[in-house]
């Protein structure tokens, strides 16, 4: 694996530009803050109302399960199954539920907690969430990848066991 | 004219780079020097702490007789404490919720500080109910959990679903919190020098890398997460005034109650935000990043919400005339005449009219004005809480059940002890977790240069 470092996020941005054109990679950045104009596509959102909409289905069968079957008790006629009355509850389940299903959503896609990874050997990652912006390269066409960077005048370039 | 304050007061100070910036936020939790403002707040926090546990041991073990609820004022210091707080806290969400989703570019070095006053807060609202109980140890009665007595919690009941939008409310705001400290936690793990601290940080960061598809998905979760974030507040202050309004009792029993306890929410939580951005910007060392374009903001914030907040009064005082009901007049003339008149027209003093003096460009300008308005909101708050929660009681329907309430000193312990459970919690939290959210800072920063 190869990691050019650069100082400046609009060089790492040309450089990103550079490699992709040539076909090389698997590519992946490592930055101080999000790149820009980088599309947030992620399967965390619809994870998110799935598990509030579950929750919503379930907190709404549980009160009407506890007041129509488990134990109905009736008071001057009035209805069993109040839904009106459910209404905050099930908001506040399904948001309970929404919220929790999202943080663990977002662990789960990135495989976190992850505390050690072999790019941490790089020197180069020490920069990283500061002000260092990271483009590391996988794949067999290193030489290529190396000779491309070098053009690109990174501030450091590494190679590192994957 | 927007425009115009704009330049005059930069949003981040014009040297502040994504470097220096980071360098400074996080040379706060690893400054290894002891500060001594630090430890003398620390040391008064944890003095009231400690008088409050006393006090919480007590009234466990005397029972709730150690307060001052005594027939017909039962919902006394507890409730009253409780809705305080749990407004407060709700000031720190709409900060880092409401105005993320607007993309105002003055949240940014604030939503910190926002959110970490929020856990602090909601942590105090939080064990009140669990006091009030009388009998704690059965808290759990709560959940409907399955139970050999085959009962079920009162879903019908105001006080259930205020359980469970508190509940809801304490998880979601530790887990929001936490995203988005993640990243910079990840800084701090590569800016520590020590051994511990780079475990420590690193064991909570959890691996965050910086990677693309990192950020791809924080940015992601980050937004959705905000955007439930938002309604979520508003849903639990408006349970809580349902508390009040699905009681028949006069002077709670109005539909205005949701909303009007949605208004004290942001006026006492922006008051909040803004007495510890004014505080903690010179002493933390990061007032080029929380400029004087955030205190202006805040206090014209603090200005709308204190007109939110006359409006909600004047509606308060006409209801009772237009409604031409004896109790409810009998009861509101209590309150402006009767034996704690003064806690009303305190808190019309210092909700509605003192912050007037914030229309004023040359009262803005000064930090001090805007500190006290800040503190008269807090107080003024907490006068509202004893208006509403123990003059309703003193005044029910009919004479045969008037009373009167005083809190004895038990009272005054326990609630001392949340304030410095509060503080305690704010500057343990301080000086272990960076104070402004570092990430979205380099990208205000970026937008900055490219402007």
């Amino acid at each position: 694996m190869i990691l050019g470092l650069f100082r400046k996020e609009d060089r790492l941005q040309e450089a990103l530009h550079r490699l992709r054109e040539a076909g090389v990679g698997p590519l992946e950045t490592y930055t101080p803050a999000p790149l820009e104009d980088e599309p947030a596509l992620s399967p965390v959102p619809i994870i998110i109302l799935v598990a509030g909409l579950l929750g919503a289905a379930a907190s709404l069968a549980l009160q009407t399960y506890s007041y129509t079957i488990a134990w109905p008790f009736p008071i001057g006629g009035r209805p069993q199954f109040a839904w009106a009355s459910f209404v905050p509850t099930v908001f506040e389940n399904a948001v309970l539920v929404a919220i929790v299903a999202g943080f663990i959503a977002f662990l789960a896609v990135n495989r976190m907690p992850r505390l050690y990874d072999p790019i941490d050997e790089a020197d180069a990652m020490r920069e990283v969430s500061r002000d260092g912006w990271v483009v590391a390269i996988r794949g067999k066409d290193g030489n290529q990848a190396r000779r491309i960077l070098e053009t690109l005048h990174p501030d450091l370039i590494e190679e590192i066991a994957e | 004219m927007a425009g115009m304050s704009a330049s005059a007061h930069p949003v981040v100070d014009p040297h502040e780079t994504i470097g220096s910036m980071t360098d400074r936020v996080s040379a706060v939790p690893l400054d290894r020097r002891s500060w001594l403002w630090w430890w003398i707040a620390l040391a008064v926090s944890g003095t009231l702490l400690f008088f409050g546990v006393i006090g919480a041991l007590w009234a466990f073990f005397v029972g709730i007789k150690a307060w001052g609820n005594d027939w017909p004022v039962m919902w006394g210091f507890p409730i009253l404490a409780y809705v305080w707080w749990i407004a407060i806290a709700s000031g720190g969400t709409f900060v880092s919720a409401f105005f993320f989703l607007v993309r105002v570019e003055w949240r940014t070095s604030i939503n910190r500080i926002a959110e970490t006053m929020t856990l602090a807060a909601a942590a105090c609202a939080g064990i009140y109910p669990i006091l009030h109980l009388g009998r704690p140890y059965f808290a759990y009665w709560l959940f409907p959990y399955p139970n050999t007595m085959t009962l079920w919690p009162q879903w019908k009941s105001p006080l259930l679903w205020d359980f469970m939008a508190l509940f809801t409310y304490v998880v979601a705001s530790i887990l929001f919190w936490y995203l988005g400290l993640m990243p910079d936690l990840a800084t701090m793990r590569d800016q520590a020098k020590s051994r511990f601290a780079q475990v420590l940080y690193g064991f909570f960061a959890m691996g965050f890398r910086g990677s693309g598809t990192q950020w791809r998905h924080l940015k992601a979760t980050y937004g959705v997460m905000a955007a439930i974030m938002a309604p979520l507040v508003v849903s639990v202050h408006s349970v809580v005034g349902l508390d009040f309004a699905g009681g028949a009792t006069p002077g709670w029993h109005s539909t205005e109650y949701p909303p009007f306890f949605v208004f004290g929410a942001l006026w006492s939580g922006l008051a909040t935000v803004t007495l510890l951005v004014l505080v903690f910007r010179n002493l933390l060392g990061i007032a080029t990043i929380i400029t004087e374009r955030h205190i202006q903001v805040l206090a014209k914030l603090l200005l709308t919400s204190s007109l939110l907040m006359s409006y909600a009064y004047i509606m308060d005082a006409f209801e009772p005339f237009y409604s031409g009901e004896q109790a409810l007049r009998t009861q509101f003339l209590s309150r402006i005449e009767g034996p704690y008149a003064f806690v009303y027209w305190g808190m019309i003093a210092l909700n509605c009219v003192f912050p007037l003096v914030l229309c004023v460009r040359v009262a803005r300008a000064s930090h001090l004005v805007i500190a006290l308005v800040s503190i008269g909101s807090i107080v003024g708050m907490w006068l509202e809480r004893f208006n509403i929660v123990e003059m309703s009681l003193m005044r029910t329907r009919l004479p045969s059940a008037w009373g009167h309430y005083v809190p004895t000193i038990w009272d005054w312990v326990i609630f001392g002890g949340t304030l410095g459970l509060f503080a305690t919690i704010f500057l343990l939290l301080l000086r272990v977790a960076p104070m402004v959210s570092m990430y979205e800072m380099r990208e205000l920063l970026r937008e900055r240069n490219q402007s």
